[in-house]
């Protein structure tokens, strides 16, 4: 028998491939498939380079379920604040009585030290940090700093921050070193204990979150609010956060230093970046961006393997005939008399959450129709002339299979797999959904999860319902597209009437 | 004669099927189970001899075979054990909750099909028309759409934004169904106009498309031609004579698409809180009432069974050129 020699091939393999490019370049909805993956495959490919968030880890960005902050191009929306986060810088005063002493420490920052040279009287100091807010009242603000003390002898001293606005006499205690106790929802606070052991040493980090304190305006009297930011943010103009530091000295030799170190005032947007926000906090961009690096392996791992064992049991089963094919189309059978999603759920609930489980459940329940297609088409294929004359001429049988079988059925069987993607993308996503999708991954599909069970429809967030399920619809069409295309250029019975 | 002996057959092949999701069911949960049916029932500070009794007492000290004869003989009967949860048998509580999945799937079913295959007729009717390229268009879609996706936007929009339609549920839970009867009809079919418009929408395309294939592939048959040639009238050709023709692949289509809409309920009635089979089926494993799964699971395989079985005797009644009694 005649072998084509391998350099005559690839330059029929080269022709056939070229002139497939030539008939699908014609083809208006494969090149729109091809532009919509290849957008998603960038996406998927420079994801830590489009979006400086971690999908997940990054919480508390802004307000939980903040707008995206392109809404501010719409007049109603113009002031709402974005979230912004500032250094505080303490304005020390003049005292007889108090040394203050700024330095730059690398690991601390600006510290101030307060410290107390008295001689026994007692002392009030305030420290200022003077900013301006222009927005409508955010939701939530937290103010974070350390703080130490040091060389305390016969000294009580404490520490008091509060928030007040110039020209309004009121202000929020945010927090106080005297007050043990962290639960500042307590509606009684505790008394103010005269000498605090606090251990030297250590810098202590003092949080506050607006959310977790009870405002007092005058430090008994409770003013019954619901959201601390947005009545002590109520209006524009000029804020002042001031720590009070009192000294209490016991005797004249007494002595004790203050630090104050570097602190940050934050304020949580009620928008926030390309996307706005979810329930947590975090930036709903990222788990985009990263969502689509699941759905497109998902797709393709599945997709793959689905290809691979179709194409296997197909040809084999098609080929060998026989005991084979029978066994090959029973086992098809029962697989597909399957309840596949039922079972799906069922096994991936039993055996764990697992991506790669589910990637392989996706699979075994995903080959078997591509291996029914394939198989038929290679029983036809074994009666053609061509082949019978490669029997005929000595062909062995692994020959006739991968060289005139195999290549005979890429065609369907890459449209398989294109068609095979989208199946896959929306099996992950639709078990995601429903709360049986890898709980650790960022994908779409879990996104719409927690959509649906945090309360984004209640609160009509679309930012955060609308961007995941368009975002695994636009996918998929660029898949069907693609795979639409191949089947109108190797089916020319399909194509339309010119 | 042939058409009795190719009945048998099916008969005897779906049995077939039965017995192995049986026995893959057995494997699942008996063989490997991933729990202690004694520690799923009682409460765990039973005393391990008090367990052990349980044991004996429910037969799960016996072999494996015995159990399994056992668990074959009683699915013959229907017996599927009893849930975890109510401790009811898992028969009727699959029955108390079939006629609302039935009401929900069938009626979307028949309006799917009522707006899919007249809409891929006519698109087939005038192929490169424009009603052709939107079907083709919206069936395309239908593929690349997550229909759980298209479920949540009507929520959100008609129910949350709107607020035209209740959120979930099928009547309201201070309703008592049995007090006024015309009022519990009323607010059912309210609750079940989101579910069954959205159902609609997730799914009319690909019935569109198919049926829209399926008859344009009759029409470029010679007999078309033939008929075109002796003058026959278009209108009768589209229905008398290719309509005709994609009847069978149709009907059996239909028939096997049934058990997939019942299955993919779960998700349906998971974003309606439907109060059916699926979302049963889901709540049962988030709960871990694995007989329940397990029963759930077999009567889906019951359902697929039957729709191959009945797709295979309408193809064998409706296609005069089947040859029955020969293999696919």
């Amino acid at each position: 028998m005649r072998v084509i020699p391998s350099k005559e091939r690839r330059k029929i393999y080269s022709r056939r491939i070229k002139s497939f490019w030539a008939d699908f370049g014609r083809n208006r909805i494969g090149i729109v498939g091809i532009g919509i993956v290849l957008v998603f495959v960038f996406t998927a490919a420079l994801a830590p380079w489009l979006t400086p968030y971690h999908p997940i880890n990054d919480q508390n960005l802004a307000t939980d379920m903040a707008k995206p902050a392109w809404v501010r191009i719409f007049p109603q929306n113009r002031d709402l604040p974005i979230s912004a986060e500032q250094t505080i810088r303490w304005d020390t005063p003049h005292s007889g009585s108090i040394d203050f002493l700024v330095s730059t420490d690398e690991e601390w920052g600006e510290v101030v030290n307060a410290k107390y040279v008295g001689g026994g009287e007692r002392t009030d100091v305030y420290l200022n940090w003077g900013f301006s807010y222009s927005h409508r009242p955010p939701k939530v603000f937290n103010c974070e700093f350390r703080w130490m003390s040091s060389n305390v002898n016969d000294m009580g001293y404490s520490l008091e921050l509060f928030l007040v606005r110039k020209g309004d006499d009121r202000n929020f205690t945010l927090w106080d070193s005297s007050v043990k106790s962290h639960n500042w929802k307590r509606r009684i606070p505790l008394p103010l204990l005269t000498v605090p052991t606090l251990p030297e040493g250590w810098p202590k980090l003092v949080q506050v979150h607006s959310k977790n304190v009870n405002i007092y305006v005058d430090r008994l009297e409770f003013e019954e609010v619901q959201n601390l930011a947005e009545i002590a943010f109520s209006e524009k103009g000029d804020y002042e956060l001031k720590m009070h530091i009192k000294f209490e000295p016991e005797s004249e030799n007494a002595t004790c230093e203050i630090d104050l170190m570097r602190g940050s005032f934050q304020v949580l947007g009620t928008v926030f970046g390309v996307l706005g926000v979810d329930k947590f906090g975090a930036d709903i961009f990222s788990q985009m961006v990263y969502g689509s690096r699941i759905s497109l392996a998902i797709g393709l791992l599945a997709a793959v393997l689905v290809t691979s064992i179709g194409i296997t049991v197909g040809v084999t089963a098609g080929y060998l005939g026989g005991v084979v094919d029978e066994a090959a189309m029973r086992i098809v059978d029962v697989l597909m008399s399957l309840p596949w999603l039922p079972l799906l759920i069922a096994l991936v609930a039993l055996f764990g959450k697992n991506v790669y489980y589910i990637v392989l459940l996706i699979v075994l329940f995903g080959w078997t129709g591509l291996a029914r297609t394939i198989r038929s088409q290679v029983l036809s294929l074994r009666e053609m002339a061509f082949i019978e004359a490669a029997r005929a001429s000595g062909g062995s049988r692994p020959y006739i299979i991968f060289r005139h079988i195999v290549p005979n059925i890429l065609p369907i069987a890459f449209a398989a797999l294109v068609t095979a993607i989208p199946w896959a993308i929306l099996a992950e996503a639709g078990l995601s959904f429903i709360g049986f999708g890898d709980p650790r991954l960022p994908s779409w599909g879990r996104m719409l999860n927690y959509a649906f069970y945090w309360g984004a429809f209640k609160r009509l967030a679309w930012w955060w319902i609308l961007p995941p399920g368009l975002a695994i619809m636009a996918l998929c069409l660029g898949f069907v597209f693609i795979g639409h295309a191949i089947d109108e250029v190797v089916n020319p019975r399909l194509r339309r009437r010119r | 004669m042939i058409m009795k002996e190719y009945i048998a057959r099916r008969i005897i092949y779906a049995l077939g099927v039965l017995f192995i999701v049986a026995t893959l069911n057995f494997i699942i949960f008996q063989v490997i189970p991933p729990y202690d049916p004694v520690d799923m029932l009682v409460d765990p500070r039973f005393s391990p001899e008090a367990k052990a009794q349980l044991r004996k007492e429910w037969g799960l000290d016996q072999p494996l075979s015995t159990r399994y004869v056992k668990y074959i003989t009683n699915l013959f009967v229907l017996n599927l054990g009893r849930s975890f949860m109510t401790k009811e048998p898992v028969t009727y509580e699959i029955s108390r909750r079939l006629p609302s999945t039935v009401l929900l799937l069938g009626t979307s079913f028949v309006f799917t099909v009522l707006v899919g295959i007249p809409i891929g007729i006519l698109a087939a009717s005038k192929r490169g028309g424009k009603v052709d390229v939107l079907t083709i268009g919206v069936g395309l879609f239908t593929f690349a759409a997550p229909g759980f996706f298209i479920q949540l936007i009507f929520l959100l929009v008609f129910s949350n934004w709107l607020g035209w339609f209740p959120w979930g549920q099928m009547y309201p839970v201070t309703m008592n169904p049995s007090e006024d009867y015309l009022k519990f009809v009323l607010s059912v079919l309210h609750h079940l106009v989101l579910p069954v418009a959205s159902l609609v929408v997730a799914s009319f395309g690909s019935w569109a498309l198919y049926s829209r294939n399926m008859l344009i592939e009759a029409l470029t048959q010679d007999f078309i031609l033939t008929a075109r040639a002796k003058g026959v009238k278009k209108r009768v050709i589209l229905f008398g004579h290719a309509f005709k023709a994609t009847l069978p692949p149709i009907a059996t289509m239909l028939t096997m698409s049934i058990p997939g809409i019942f299955t993919g309920a779960v998700i349906t009635e998971f974003v309606f809180t439907w109060p059916g089979i699926g979302r049963w089926f889901l709540d049962s494993m988030v709960s871990r009432d694995y007989p329940a799964v397990q029963g759930m699971l077999f009567i889906y395989a019951i359902m697929i069974t039957i729709a191959n079985f009945v797709a295979d005797l309408i193809y064998g009644f409706l296609d005069p050129r089947i040859r029955v009694g020969q293999k696919r």
